[in-house]
C-alpha cells in the first residue's frame, strides 16, 4: 500500500488533531460504505479513499441485545465504535443509521418462519436483497451518492457481478438477490484481494479492525443458539420446537425428536443410534412433524426447483446450461434449466448433471456462468422435482 | 473555514475565552504547578487558587465552600451522590436503599442499578406525559425510607424543569436526602441553593465553557457520603486525589459567568428556541414538541413522527448542521430514548426525536440555516419510510 495514509504516524496525530483537518472529498464521485465495524468494510473504505471517492461511512444498527448478550464480536456497540474509529483514522464521515425495525421484519421474521417451515434460512441473503442493497441504497441515494460499496469479496464489473478472486472468500453466494440496477453502481474493493491481503492492508493503515477476528456466525443470533431465538419467537406449542417422530423414508419409525426445527437436511448429530450405516436427516415434513432420515445415498439428488427467483443476467431459457451451487460452501456443479412443463409460474427447474448431496429447502441455488459471471438465484423449493 | 451551525451545547460547549484566561498563567507560569496538598510555597500557592475557587463556587451558588467537592464531571458526582449515599447509610443502619425518577441521565440510572447489585435497593418514580415528576408519586416512594431521593433540575434531553423547591421540601419532611443533578440548570434557569437546603447537587464544567474532566458535587455535609474512591484524603476525604487544579480554576470561572449571565443568555435562547419551534412548526406537517409544558429555555426536543432520528442527523450533519438525536441507540441498551418512552412518547415519535440545544453563542442565522435544509430532510426520511410527507 501506498499513499498518506500509510506514512502518517501517531507521532504525526498531535498535530492532526490540533489543526482543522478537513474531511476528505474526493473526486470520482460519492461512495457509501457499509461498515460493519469489521476488517474488511473497514478495508474497503480505506481503499475508496486512496482510490479518490468521495466516501461516506454508514454503520446500520441491526437489532439490539439490550444488556443481555455480552462480547459479540459484531453487530455491537463495540463493532459501531470500531467503525467510527476507523473512519475517524481515514478522515472520513461516519453516521450510525438505525434499520431495526426494517431487519427485523424482513430478515428476523422471515428466518423463524422458515424454520417453522422446516426450512433453513439464510438470513444474509435477504439482509443483502433487502437491508443493504435496497434500504440502504436508499440512504445512499438520499445522500447524492454515486456508488454504493461494501467488504464483500465480489467483482462488480460493468452492471455484473463475478465470484471473487480468493476462492476461499468468495461471497457472491449471498449475493444473487440484489436488483440488478443497484449492481451497475456497486463498488467492490476487496474483490481482488485475500483476506490475507486484506489484513496486511488493514495493518498497513494501522486500523483498529486489524486483528479483529472473523464472524462466522448469524450476527444476530447470540452464541450460534438459533433455538432459542426461535423459542422467543414462536409460541411454546409451535410444532417446529415439539416432539415429532423421526422416520426411515419407508415410513418406520425409529425415534423422537424434540422439534424439527433443530434438524437440516444432511445432519447426523441428534439421531438415534443403532443402525449398522451413518444415517442422515433427509427430509423434514413440517405437516407431519416427521424428520425423516436415511443412509447418505438417499441425500442425493438429480434436480431441484428454485423460487423467489432474481436475475442479474438475461433469464436463462429451458435448457440453457449453468453452473448451480446450492449451500454457501459446496462445490458448484453443471446443471441444466429444466424442459418440465410442470414447473409453476415465478419457479424454476434445474436437471443437475451429477447428482448433489444435501439439497436443502431455504438455502439458496445460485446460479453462475462458467466464468464465474453471478447470473441469478433463487431459494430452493425442494428437491428432486418430478420423482 | 465554512461556517458550521453548532446547536448541540447539551452535549458540550466550547471554552470561553473567560475561562481560557483564567487557566492560561497555570499552563504557562514556572511557579504555578504545585500540588495544592503540599505545604511549601509552590503547594500553597496553588492551593490558595484552589480554595479561591471553591468559595466563588459557593458564593455564585448560595451555598457554603465546605459543602462543594470537586469531581471529575458530572457523571463521578452523579455516582458519588446516589452510592456514597447509599453506602452511609448502612453505617448508620439504615437500608442502602435509593429512589430516583424514571427520566434521570443515566449517570444516575446506571448507579442506581450499582446499588442494587451491591445488594441495596433502588425505587424508580415515573413523570407524566410532560416529563414531570409528581410530588404524589414521590411520597408513595419516600414512604419506603430510602436514603435518597434523586430528581434531576433539568432533563438534558428535553430540558424539562422539574419544581425542585418542592420536591426538596417533600424530602426534608420526611428525612430524606435530595439529590438533584444540576448539570443542565446552571446557567439555565436560576440556581440559588440557599432556596434548597440540605440538598445534594451536581454540577459539570464542559456544558458551560470550562473544559471536560471537571465537575462538583456540592453536600450539605462530609458524613452524608461514603466516598467510592479512597486515598490521600483530599476534599476531606470525600473525593481524594490530588486535585484537577486547572479545571477546578476554569470551573469556578465558568459557574460565575454562568449565573451572573443567566437571565440574559436565558431571554436570548428562548427567542431562538421559541423561533426555530414556531418556523419548523409551519413549514413541516405532522411534527410534535416534546416536554413543552415547562422547560428550560435552551433545549429544543421534536419529533418527526414518520422519520428516522438517525437519518435526519445525517443529512443535517452532511448540511454542517450539529445537533443530536433524542435517541439513546448509540448506547447500545434500548432502541429508544428512555426519557421520551417514560414519558409515554410513541416509539414512531422517539424514534424520530431530534434534540437542538442553544447557547448565547448562537443566533438567528442558526436558526434560519436550519430552517432552510429541515423541510427537505424530513420528507426525504419519511418517504425512505414509506410515510406520508
Amino acid at each position: 500500500m501506498n499513499g498518506g495514509l500509510a506514512e502518517r504516524s501517531s507521532a504525526h496525530y498531535r498535530t492532526d488533531m490540533l489543526h482543522d483537518r478537513p474531511e476528505r472529498h474526493g473526486t470520482r464521485g460519492r461512495a457509501l460504505v457499509a461498515m460493519s465495524g469489521g476488517v474488511d468494510s473497514s478495508v474497503a473504505a480505506a481503499l475508496l479513499v486512496q482510490q479518490g471517492y468521495d466516501v461516506i461511512g454508514v454503520t446500520m444498527r441491526l437489532f439490539c441485545y439490550g444488556d443481555q448478550v455480552p462480547n459479540r464480536p459484531c453487530c455491537s456497540l463495540d463493532s459501531i465504535s470500531d467503525a467510527a474509529s476507523v473512519a475517524a483514522r481515514l478522515g472520513i464521515p461516519h453516521y450510525v443509521l438505525d434499520f431495526a425495525d426494517r431487519f427485523n421484519r424482513d430478515v428476523i421474521q422471515n428466518f423463524v418462519s422458515e424454520y417453522a417451515r422446516g426450512r433453513t434460512p439464510i438470513p444474509c441473503v435477504r439482509c443483502n436483497s433487502l437491508t443493504k442493497f435496497r434500504d440502504l441504497m436508499g440512504h445512499a441515494d438520499a445522500l447524492g451518492c454515486d456508488y454504493i460499496a461494501t467488504g464483500h469479496y465480489a467483482v462488480a464489473r460493468q452492471g455484473a457481478l463475478y465470484r471473487g478472486r480468493d476462492p476461499a472468500k468468495d461471497q457472491t453466494y449471498f449475493l444473487w438477490g440484489i436488483d440488478q440496477a443497484v449492481v451497475q453502481r456497486m463498488l467492490t474493493p476487496l474483490g481482488h484481494l485475500t483476506k490475507e491481503e486484506t489484513r496486511r492492508c488493514a495493518r498497513d493503515l494501522r486500523l483498529v479492525t486489524a486483528e479483529k477476528r472473523e464472524s462466522v456466525e448469524v450476527c444476530f443470533v447470540p452464541d450460534d443458539d438459533y433455538v432459542t431465538l426461535l423459542a422467543q419467537h414462536l409460541p411454546a406449542d409451535s410444532p417446529a420446537l415439539t416432539p415429532g417422530p423421526i422416520v426411515t423414508s419407508g415410513g418406520e419409525v425409529v425415534g423422537e425428536h424434540n422439534g424439527y426445527a433443530r434438524y437440516t437436511i444432511g445432519q447426523r448429530r441428534r439421531l438415534p443410534g443403532g443402525s449398522k450405516t451413518p444415517m442422515y436427516v433427509t427430509a423434514i415434513r413440517p405437516e407431519t412433524r416427521e424428520v425423516v432420515i436415511g443412509p447418505r445415498v438417499e441425500l442425493y439428488d438429480h434436480s431441484l426447483e428454485i423460487e423467489d427467483i432474481n436475475w442479474l443476467s438475461p433469464p436463462l431459457d429451458r435448457g440453457a446450461r449453468c453452473v448451480v451451487q446450492v449451500r454457501y460452501r459446496s462445490k458448484p456443479v453443471p446443471a441444466r434449466v429444466s424442459n418440465s412443463a410442470t414447473v409453476h409460474e415465478g419457479k424454476l427447474a434445474l436437471d443437475l448433471i451429477e447428482p448433489v448431496c444435501a439439497v436443502t429447502p431455504g438455502q439458496s441455488a445460485v446460479l453462475y456462468r462458467e466464468d464465474g459471471q453471478l447470473l441469478g438465484g433463487g431459494v430452493i423449493n425442494r428437491a428432486a422435482v418430478g420423482l | 473555514m465554512e461556517h458550521i451551525t453548532y446547536l448541540d451545547n447539551a452535549a458540550t460547549t466550547p471554552i470561553r475565552p473567560e475561562v481560557r484566561t483564567a487557566i492560561v498563567p497555570f499552563l504557562d507560569e514556572r511557579q504555578l504547578f504545585g500540588n495544592p496538598s503540599s505545604s511549601h510555597r509552590i503547594g500553597r500557592t496553588v492551593r490558595a487558587a484552589v480554595e479561591d475557587a471553591r468559595r466563588r463556587v459557593a458564593d455564585v451558588l448560595g451555598t457554603p465552600p465546605s459543602g462543594v467537592v470537586f469531581t471529575s464531571g458530572g457523571t463521578e458526582a452523579d455516582n458519588l451522590a446516589v452510592i456514597g449515599t447509599a453506602l452511609a447509610a448502612t453505617r448508620r443502619n439504615k437500608r442502602m436503599q435509593v429512589a430516583v425518577s424514571s427520566i434521570e441521565h443515566k449517570a444516575v440510572l446506571d448507579a442506581a442499578s450499582a446499588v442494587v447489585s451491591l445488594g441495596g435497593e433502588s425505587q424508580t418514580v415515573p413523570v407524566d406525559t410532560s416529563g414531570i415528576v409528581s410530588p404524589d408519586h414521590v411520597k408513595e416512594v419516600l414512604g419506603q425510607e430510602p436514603a435518597i431521593l434523586s430528581v434531576m433540575w433539568v432533563n438534558n434531553e428535553t430540558g424539562v424543569a422539574q419544581d425542585v423547591g418542592e420536591l426538596a421540601s417533600i424530602c426534608a419532611d420526611r428525612s430524606v436526602y435530595f439529590h438533584t443533578d444540576a448539570v443542565q440548570a446552571v446557567g439555565k434557569v436560576p440556581c440559588d441553593l440557599s432556596d434548597l437546603p440540605g440538598v445534594l447537587v451536581t454540577i459539570s464544567g464542559h456544558k458551560i465553557g470550562a473544559p471536560k474532566g471537571i465537575g462538583a458535587l456540592i453536600i450539605p455535609e462530609a458524613t452524608l457520603i461514603e466516598p467510592l474512591l479512597h486515598g490521600g484524603g483530599q476534599q476531606l476525604g470525600v473525593r481524594p486525589g490530588t486535585e484537577n487544579v486547572i479545571g477546578i480554576v476554569a470551573l469556578a470561572v465558568a459557574v460565575e459567568l454562568a449565573v451572573v449571565e443567566q437571565q440574559d443568555a436565558s431571554r436570548h435562547t428562548r427567542l431562538l428556541r421559541d423561533e426555530l419551534e414556531g418556523r419548523l412548526c409551519s413549514a413541516i406537517p405532522n411534527i410534535q414538541i416534546n416536554g413543552a409544558s415547562r422547560r428550560a429555555p435552551h433545549i429544543s426536543n421534536i419529533s418527526f413522527p414518520g422519520a428516522d432520528g438517525t437519518a435526519i442527523l445525517m443529512h443535517l450533519d452532511q448540511a454542517r448542521i450539529c445537533c443530536s438525536s433524542g435517541s439513546a441507540c448509540n448506547t447500545g441498551t434500548t432502541s429508544y430514548s428512555h426519557v421520551l418512552r417514560a414519558m409515554g412518547v410513541s416509539p414512531d415519535s422517539a424514534r424520530s426525536a431530534i434534540r437542538f440545544s442553544f447557547s448565547h453563542d448562537n443566533t438567528t442565522e442558526d436558526v434560519d440555516r436550519v430552517v432552510a435544509v429541515m423541510p427537505e430532510i424530513v420528507q426525504k426520511s419519511r418517504s425512505l419510510n414509506g410515510a406520508a410527507p
